[in-house]
């Protein structure tokens, strides 16, 4: 492999690693936070794809589509989480997987009706479709750098967010306490509701900026949840930085599993998985202690 | 001097920088009362969680019968004959006191993957429960769900399952933590009655309790031994009585 | 004991239908009694263990493939010499995947067990050597009449009933149930847990490998939907639906979707959602499903 094409592929994993990580760290901070494991995520990078290209089919602008279709996808969240999800705060392991296995179904169901069973292309927008030139044969679209630098802006946000402020303070106290916290006064159900709400942004963000890249089709979100519960089990659950260290290695080996070995590259992921289980059963950067 | 059953060898257990079990080198007598003292964070729970194996030691060793076990799990350990009580109750909230008791004494089966007799017919399983519950007091509620005792009666069920096992070593995590006086009376009495025969290492911070039925007493401050030895020996000790801070030892 | 009898009464009014000679039956029923063994083995592992696995389709869907495979590729057609091969797979499977799955514990288990279902997934859908996500056709069927499949299907339920009945009954099952209480204290007196976790795993996965040799000899093919996640996911609403902990309620909770289900296609387009709203249904508002209705009690 040339040196160029390498780095190629090395820029093309990190950049997927990157989205995954959007994806993933929702996932995680919605476990780690609230406890409950939602199968739903998946659904939710899939409505913010289709959201992204019904908004800017109607306004001919996919960076618009995007900055009105976030706060959608929040509210979105808002609203799922204040119906079902609360519900499942004190339920046991069965009952999460049931009941986000139906908001699947239905969410699949919803898609359906609305927006059909096509494949949808989504454009660029005109102001970044242009390609970056990578040392002499390759070339970077823009959109994939947009892409990877909104990633990263969103990482280094959250992380300022968690460490810096009095919300994130809360955040992390509701995380290890949650009745610690409620003894105080604060009120943790905020604290749930908001985080659900990011995590389904979070989510929904991804699938927009994925969205010209991958066409916009009728479960899309399967593959991308899987995928990312791999990285959570990687990374460690709960655990932001896990989520970025088990994206990057996912994302990379992902990307350099089709270039090496075409028909085993979803083998590579699932390989890289289960070695880290066989090391680190509770993922490389999990909680110690045998928690939920 | 007999072997002493239990020995531990600069046990050491970090979390970060703090040592809660700090070099501690013990040995205990086999046929004998030991109880392990201190003011609280002294790392007494520590120092019996490296010894059931639930916590893995950061240093040291432990020896049983001379066999090493420092790396052993809960499991190994307790098919050794070391068996352990806890200090909140551990029990099968939803199980019966008798089926409680009975899975404690099933695991004394050479094995229970045994798929096709019904468990039932296992008399000797049957019958050392139903010994185990009597000693304890609680034949009379063998129906009642666990999570439903009184408190006393889940502490007498928590011994109960540890008598079942028909352990050697006993390990017990401050059985007396919340008692009233009329029912940790009883509790000492049946600890009393059950530590005959058998090799005991007490945790506890009742001092009356500890006093009357210890022969050994040792005294663990920020991780480390500070004193050893037998109960008159330790309540009258100056160092001791410092470390308490004006604490009613005696 | 009426219990006892109605069980007694349904697989006995479920055998007769074999010699009813009516196709539809035969086929619909067959089909909703392997549902029936895929509930009562996840059962064992969800209800009696403590263990959600999403990982019960892959070795269904895995049997279903093998049977393919020695039919197809090595021309053997005798059950007696496929059925054991396709068993082995199964319960290979099972070891393997679960000895993986659980080092992890808690939602990781869960998580792991629908990776390594996909996995499988993928491998099946995207070979074209194994028949790519069209699926493959079994060349020959073990048994070639309909109604001789109905009732090795039909046997094949009582026996796995029977055999599971047993096995909770056996000082194996009462470990099982004190793991799902408290696997924590099992371990303390003396119980290697994660071996008897194991074991579980193994026994489920070999009898959804049963069911998914007896629905490759029912249809006569075998697709890569079979082993994924949403198969997977339905089972467990069997579990939850019928009443998890319960042996039989399982099994009345397939027989329950298997109608929803097919009723459910002639009624509307979109009667995914009506499965969704009715799994929703049943977690919000009946979560010791139909026979948590049925009885206050436990053991099968």
């Amino acid at each position: 492999m040339s040196l160029s094409l390498f780095a190629l592929q090395l820029i093309n994993g990190v950049e997927y690693g990157l989205l995954l990580f959007l994806v993933a760290s929702g996932l995680t901070l919605v476990f780690g936070v609230l406890g409950v494991l939602n199968f739903a995520h998946g659904s939710f990078y899939m409505l913010g794809a289709y959201l992204a290209w019904w908004l800017s089919e109607r306004t001919g602008n996919l960076l618009l589509a995007i900055l009105v279709g976030l706060p959608a996808m929040a509210l979105i969240g808002l609203l799922v989480e204040r119906l079902a999800i609360a519900r499942l705060y004190l339920r046991d392991h069965l009952s999460q997987v049931l009941l986000t296995y139906g908001l699947v179904l239905l969410f699949n169901e919803l898609q359906r009706a609305l927006w059909g069973n096509d494949v949808h292309g989504v454009a660029t927008p005109k102001s970044l479709a242009f390609t970056i030139p990578l040392g002499e044969a390759q070339t970077w679209p823009a959109w994939r750098a947009f892409t990877a630098l909104c990633c990263i802006a969103v990482a280094v946000g959250m992380q300022q967010l968690i460490l810096k402020t009095r919300f994130g303070m809360r955040v992390r106290a509701g995380a290890s306490n949650a009745e610690m916290v409620e003894a105080l006064g604060i009120d943790v159900r905020r604290v749930f509701s908001v985080v659900f709400s990011a995590g389904t942004a979070l989510a929904g963000l991804a699938g927009m900026l994925a969205a010209p890249l991958t066409t916009v089709y009728p479960g899309m979100g399967e593959s991308v949840l899987i995928l990312s519960f791999v990285v959570v089990v990687i990374g460690g659950i709960g655990s932001i930085k896990g989520a970025f260290l088990g994206a990057m290695l996912v994302g990379i080996a992902d990307t350099f599993g089709k270039v090496l070995l075409p028909g085993f590259a979803s083998a590579m992921v699932y390989a890289v998985m289960a070695a880290v289980l066989l090391w680190r059963p509770r993922g490389l950067l999990g909680p110690a202690f045998e928690g939920r | 001097m007999p072997e002493p059953l239990l020995l531990t060898e600069t046990l050491t257990r970090r979390f970060d920088a703090l040592a809660a079990v700090d070099g501690v080198s013990l040995a205990f007598e086999e046929g004998r009362v030991h109880a392990v003292i201190g003011p609280n964070g002294a790392g007494k729970s520590t120092f019996l969680n490296l010894l059931s194996g639930e916590l893995r030691a950061t240093q040291g060793r432990v020896r049983f019968r001379g066999l090493d076990v420092t790396r052993a799990t809960p499991d190994e350990l307790s098919r050794l004959g070391i068996g352990r009580s806890y200090q909140t109750a551990n029990l099968f909230p939803e199980l019966s006191c008798a089926d409680c008791a009975w899975l404690a004494a099933q695991s004394r089966l050479p094995s229970s993957m045994r798929f096709f007799r019904p468990a039932e017919r296992y008399a000797e399983v049957g019958d050392r429960a139903a010994r185990a519950l009597e000693v304890c007091g609680l034949s009379g509620r063998r129906p009642t769900r666990a999570g439903q005792l009184s408190y006393g009666e889940q502490r007498q069920l928590e011994i109960a399952m540890m008598l079942a096992t028909e352990p050697t070593l006993l390990l017990l995590d401050e059985p007396l933590a919340g008692l009233g006086h009329d029912e940790a009376l009883r509790v000492v009495a049946l600890l009393t009655e059950v530590a005959r025969g058998r090799t005991v290492i007490l945790v506890e911070h009742d001092m009356e309790a500890v006093f009357s039925i210890s022969d050994t007493v040792t005294v663990l401050v920020d991780g480390r031994v500070l004193e050893r030895g037998s109960p008159d020996q330790v309540r009258n000790s100056a160092a001791v009585r410092e470390a308490y801070l004006g604490e009613e030892i005696a | 004991m009426t219990r006892r009898i109605l069980l007694l009464a349904g697989a006995l009014a479920l055998g007769v239908v074999a010699f009813s000679g009516d196709r539809f039956w035969l086929q619909f029923l067959g089909k909703a009694m392997i549902g029936c063994i895929l509930a009562m083995s996840l059962d064992l592992l969800v209800g009696f263990t403590g263990l959600v696995s999403l990982a019960h389709s892959a070795f269904f869907g895995l049997a279903a493939y093998a049977l393919a495979g020695v039919t197809n590729r090595l021309g053997l057609v005798n059950p007696l010499l496929t059925f054991p091969v396709c068993l082995l797979a199964a319960a290979a499977a099972a070891l393997i995947i679960g000895w993986l799955s659980l080092r992890a514990t808690g939602v990781y288990f869960i998580m792991v067990t629908l990776a390594f279902t996909q996995m499988l997934f993928y491998l099946f859908n995207d070979s074209p050597a194994l028949g790519g996500s069209d699926g493959l056709y079994v060349a020959e069927r073990p048994v070639d009449s309909r109604a001789a499949a109905y009732v090795a299907i039909w046997a094949a339920l009582v026996l796995a009933y029977l055999l599971l009945a047993r096995i909770l009954r056996a000082p194996y099952g009462r470990a099982l149930e004190g793991i799902r209480v408290n696997e924590q204290r099992m371990r303390s007196l003396g119980y290697p847990t994660r071996r008897y976790k194991l074991v579980a795993f193994v026994i489920a996965g070999t009898l959804a490998g049963v069911a998914g040799y007896l629905d490759a000899t029912l249809y006569g093919f075998v697709n890569p939907a079979q082993l994924g996640w949403r198969q997977s996911g339905l089972i467990l609403v069997t579990v939850l639906l019928g009443g998890k902990g319960t042996l039989y309620g399982p099994a009345l909770g397939a027989l329950l979707l298997a109608f929803i289900e097919h009723y459910g296609e002639r009624v509307t387009e979109h009667w995914n959602a009506l499965i969704a709203a009715l799994v929703i249904a049943v977690v919000l508002f009946l979560p010791r499903g139909l026979a948590g209705l049925v009885q206050g009690g436990r053991r099968a």
